[in-house]
C-alpha cells in the first residue's frame, strides 16, 4: 500500500491500474531473486525458470529438465531458443509440447512451458558440466545456466539367500527352496530367474505364496522378494546328493548360489512279464507254467521279497522261487507261477492277482486267465453219436433191403 | 423171407426229389412257410428297433438280432423254438400213413425201390425243406440286419450263426422223425398229428414242470437249504437232467451258448467256481462250441434213435395192396 502511495505521489499522469501491477510484480520479483533478468527495465521482460538448475545425470542416459518461459509486461513476441556449452558428444534438445522446438512465442504475462532433454553419452566425464540455454526476443533476453552433475552411479546389483540350501527327500519328493532375493542396485530391475539342476529334474520359480511359474519378476531398488524354488527329482533317480543352481540376472548382473539336493533311494517293484502281456491260457484242472518278471525299477536294492498270489476260488498258483533275497536297483528277475486252476472251472475268463512285497514297498498285478475246458466230453458226445449211428446200421443190416 | 440183393438206399434219390417237390409245392408248406417268416421277420424287426436305439457298443451286435427281445414281442428264438417242431410236424405227421390211405404205399414199393429208400428219401426230403426254410429266414435276418444296422457281421459272429443254423435244423429233425414214427405206427394220419403234437406239447411245456416235481420228490428239501432259502444242488441237478431230455430244453441251451458269447455254463455253479471270474467277458468261438457239444449230440443222437426206431417198426409191418 505505501507504494502504491509513493507511486501516484511521483507520477500522477501515469494509469493507476498499470502502476499498480507493476509495482507489485517488481516487489515479488525482489523477493524472489530471479536467476536472470538482463532487461533494462527490471519490472518487464523474458524470464526461464526451472526447479532444479543443477542436477546428477548418469552417463549413457537421457534427462528431461523443465523449463519455463515466463513474459513480463512485454508484447507477444517471437523468442529464438538457443542452447550453448554443450560439450562435445552430447546432445541437447529444446522440446516444446512434446516435438523440438526452436523458437517460443509467450503472451503478455503467459508463460510456455519448455523442456530441454541432455542426452549425456556413455563416456561421459566425470564432473559437472555447464549447459546454457538463452531466449531472445525482440525486447528482451533471458539465460538459464543448468549444471549438469555426471556422477558415479551404483552399479547393479543382486543377491540371493536361502534359507534352507539342503534339503533331502526320495525320489518322488516335491522339493520346495525358500530363497530371497534383494536388489541392491538404485534402480527397479527386472530379474531373470534361472535354475539349473541335474538331467531330468523339473524346476520351477514360484513367488513365497503364490502358484504361479515364474521366469522373471520386477524387484524395485533395494527391495527384496521371498520366491521359491520347486524342484521335482526324476522318478528313477538313484540315491546320493545333486547340486542345484539358482541365478538372477539383471543385465549386468547376476547373483547365484549353489544348494544341493540329497536324494535317499527307495525300491520300487513292479511285475511284469517278457512282453508285457498279462494274460494267459490254463486248462481246467492241469498245472500251467506262466513266466513271469519281478523287476526293481527303484533306486535302492529291494530286501526280502516276498511274492504271494490271490488265486480264484478253489486254484492253486505256486511260485518259484517266492522269496527273493537281494533284487538290486533295475535288476529283472524271471519267475515262474504255476497255475492250476481248479478241476471245476468253469470256462471263460478269471482275474489272478500276483503280488511282490519287500517292506514297505508292495507291487501288485493283475493277470487275466482264460479257462479252457477239456474236449474230453466233446469226444464223448462223438461216440454217443456212433453209437446211434451203428444201431441204426444194425438195424439196417437186421430189417434192410424189404 | 428170402433176402434180396442190392443196395437198400437205391432209389431214395428219386424218393427224395419226389418228396422235396411235393412239400414246396403243398399249400401246407406254403402256411407254415409265411407263418414262420411273418413272425420271425417280425420278432427279428423289433429286436433292430431296440438295437438302434440303445448304442451300448458289444462286438457281438449281430447275435443280438436273434436273442433280444422287446415289450409285447418275444426273441427270435422263442419264436423259433415254438414254431420249428409246428412246421416239421406238419411236413412229417402224414408222410407213411398218407401213402397207406392214398393206397399209393404198394404201388411204390412194386417199383425197384426198398423200403429203406423210402423212408430215407422221405425224412430227407422232409429235412431238405426245413433247411430251404430255415436257411432263407436266416439269410433274411443277416440281410435284414445289414440292412438296418449297417454294420458287417465279424467272421466269430458268422461262423455262431453257421452253428446256430445247424442247431436249429437238427432240432427240426428230431421233431420231423417223431412225426414220422408216428406216422408209421398210427395209422390215420389224425391220430398221428394228434399223437406227435401232444409229445411236442408235453415236452416242451409240461415236461420241465414234471422233471421239478420228479426231482423234489427224490430229493426233497432238507431243513438248513430250506432255513437259508437255498435251492438244494441235488434237486436242481436232477431237474436239470430230467429237462435235457426234452429236446426243446437241449435246443434252447445250445442257442443261447451259441448265440450268447459270455454263457459260460449251464449247470448249478458255486460260489467257489464263480470267485475271481471275469463277469461278461465272452468264451472264444471254440469253447462255446464244446459248451453247447453235449446238447448238440443230444440233438443228433436223438434224431438217429428217433429215426432207426420208425425204421424198424416200418420195416417190420405188412404192407397189402
Amino acid at each position: 500500500m505505501t507504494t502504491y502511495i509513493l507511486d501516484t505521489m511521483e507520477t500522477r499522469t501515469t494509469r493507476i491500474l498499470n502502476l499498480a501491477k507493476s509495482a507489485i510484480i517488481l516487489a515479488v520479483a525482489a523477493l524472489a531473486f530471479p536467476v536472470h533478468a538482463v532487461d533494462a527495465k527490471p519490472n518487464a521482460g523474458l524470464w526461464l525458470t526451472t526447479d532444479f538448475p543443477a542436477m546428477a545425470v548418469r552417463a549413457g542416459e537421457t534427462t528431461t529438465i523443465k523449463i519455463k518461459l515466463q513474459n513480463t509486461d512485454l508484447a507477444p513476441q517471437r523468442v529464438m531458443l538457443t542452447v550453448s556449452g554443450v560439450p562435445q558428444g552430447w546432445k541437447a534438445t529444446v522440446l516444446g509440447g512434446g516435438v523440438p522446438v526452436a523458437a517460443a512465442m509467450p503472451a503478455t504475462n503467459e508463460s510456455v512451458a519448455l523442456q530441454l532433454r541432455v542426452e549425456v553419452p556413455a563416456n561421459a566425464q566425470k564432473g559437472s558440466q555447464r549447459v546454457v540455454l538463452s531466449a531472445k526476443g525482440n525486447d528482451a533476453t533471458a539465460e538459464l545456466p543448468l549444471d549438469v552433475i555426471i556422477g558415479q552411479s551404483l552399479p547393479a546389483r543382486l543377491s540371493i539367500k536361502s534359507k534352507l540350501p539342503s534339503q533331502r527327500g526320495s525320489a518322488s519328493t516335491n522339493f520346495e527352496y525358500p530363497i530371497t532375493v534383494l536388489n541392491e542396485s538404485d534402480k527397479d530391475a527386472l530379474v531373470k530367474l534361472a535354475a539349473q539342476a541335474p538331467q531330468g529334474f523339473q524346476t520351477s520359480f514360484t513367488e513365497g505364496f503364490g502358484s504361479q511359474e515364474i521366469s522373471s519378476i520386477p524387484i524395485e531398488a533395494g527391495q527384496s522378494k521371498e520366491l521359491k524354488v520347486k524342484v521335482q527329482p526324476s522318478s528313477g533317480t538313484a540315491a546320493g546328493d545333486y547340486p542345484l543352481m539358482v541365478s538372477a540376472s539383471v543385465e549386468g548382473a547376476q547373483s547365484v548360489t549353489q544348494m544341493s539336493i540329497q536324494i535317499t533311494g527307495a525300491p520300487k517293484l513292479r511285475i511284469t512279464t517278457e512282453d508285457g502281456r498279462l494274460s494267459g491260457e490254463a486248462e481246467a484242472g492241469k498245472a500251467t507254467p506262466l513266466n513271469i518278471i519281478i523287476e526293481n525299477t527303484g533306486a535302492a536294492p529291494a530286501t526280502a521279497v516276498t511274492l504271494s498270489s490271490s488265486p480264484p476260488g478253489d486254484w492253486k498258483i505256486e511260485i518259484e522261487p517266492n522269496q527273493i533275497p537281494v533284487l538290486a536297483p533295475g535288476q529283472k528277475l524271471p519267475v515262474q507261477a504255476i497255475i492250476t486252476p481248479s478241476g471245476k472251472a468253469i470256462a471263460g475268463d478269471y482275474m489272478a492277482t500276483l503280488r511282490a512285497n519287500s517292506g514297505s514297498e508292495s507291487a501288485s498285478a493283475e493277470f487275466r486267465l482264460s479257462v479252457t475246458t477239456s474236449t474230453l466230453w466233446g469226444m464223448a458226445g462223438i461216440l454217443v453219436i456212433i453209437v446211434a449211428l451203428l444201431l441204426s446200421v444194425g438195424a439196417v443190416a437186421r430189417f434192410g433191403r424189404r | 423171407m428170402a433176402r434180396r440183393s442190392g443196395s437198400p438206399w437205391k432209389g431214395s434219390d428219386i424218393v427224395f426229389a419226389k418228396e422235396f417237390s411235393d412239400h414246396l409245392r403243398s399249400p401246407r408248406m406254403l402256411v407254415l412257410q409265411w407263418l414262420i417268416l411273418l413272425t420271425g421277420i417280425g420278432a427279428v424287426f423289433m429286436s433292430i428297433q431296440g438295437l438302434r436305439t440303445t448304442t451300448a457298443s458289444d462286438p457281438f451286435l449281430f447275435l443280438r438280432l436273434f436273442t433280444d427281445a422287446r415289450e409285447s414281442m418275444p426273441s427270435f428264438l422263442s419264436v423259433l423254438a415254438f414254431l420249428i417242431p409246428l412246421m416239421a410236424i406238419g411236413l412229417g405227421f402224414d408222410s407213411i400213413n398218407g401213402e397207406f390211405n392214398r393206397r399209393t404205399m404198394s404201388r411204390i414199393l412194386a417199383q425197384p425201390i426198398y423200403r429203406d429208400a423210402l423212408l430215407i428219401g422221405k425224412f430227407a426230403g422232409g429235412l431238405a425243406t426245413l433247411a430251404i426254410a430255415l436257411v432263407s429266414l436266416w439269410l433274411l435276418i443277416i440281410g435284414l440286419g445289414l440292412y438296418r444296422l449297417g454294420v458287417p457281421p465279424s467272421g466269430e459272429e458268422v461262423a455262431r450263426g453257421f452253428v446256430f443254423l445247424f442247431v436249429a435244423l437238427t432240432y427240426g429233425g428230431v421233431w420231423l422223425s417223431v412225426a414220422m414214427l408216428c406216422s408209421v405206427v398210427c395209422r390215420s394220419p389224425a391220430t398221428s398229428a394228434m399223437a406227435a403234437l401232444g409229445a411236442w406239447l408235453l415236452l416242451s411245456l409240461l415236461w420241465p414242470l414234471m422233471g421239478r416235481f420228479i426231482a423234489e420228490i427224490v430229493y426233497p428239501a432238507n431243513e438248513v437249504a430250506l432255513l437259508l432259502g437255498l435251492p438244494n444242488p441235488q434237486q436242481i441237478g436232477l431237474q436239470q437232467t430230467l429237462a435235457r431230455l426234452s429236446p426243446a430244453t437241449l435246443f434252447g441251451e445250445a442257442v443261447v451258448g451259441i448265440l450268447q458269447p459270455a454263457t459260460r455254463t449251464f449247470g448249478v455253479v458255486f460260489a467257489s467256481q464263480v470267485r475271481g471270474a471275469v463277469a461278461g467277458a465272452p468264451l472264444s468261438f471254440m469253447q462255446s462250441l464244446l459248451l453247447i457239444w453235449p446238447q448238440v449230440t443230444g440233438l443228433v443222437a436223438g434224431m438217429i434213435f428217433v429215426f432207426s426206431a420208425s425204421y424198424m417198426s416200418f420195416q417190420r409191418q405188412e404192407v397189402r395192396a
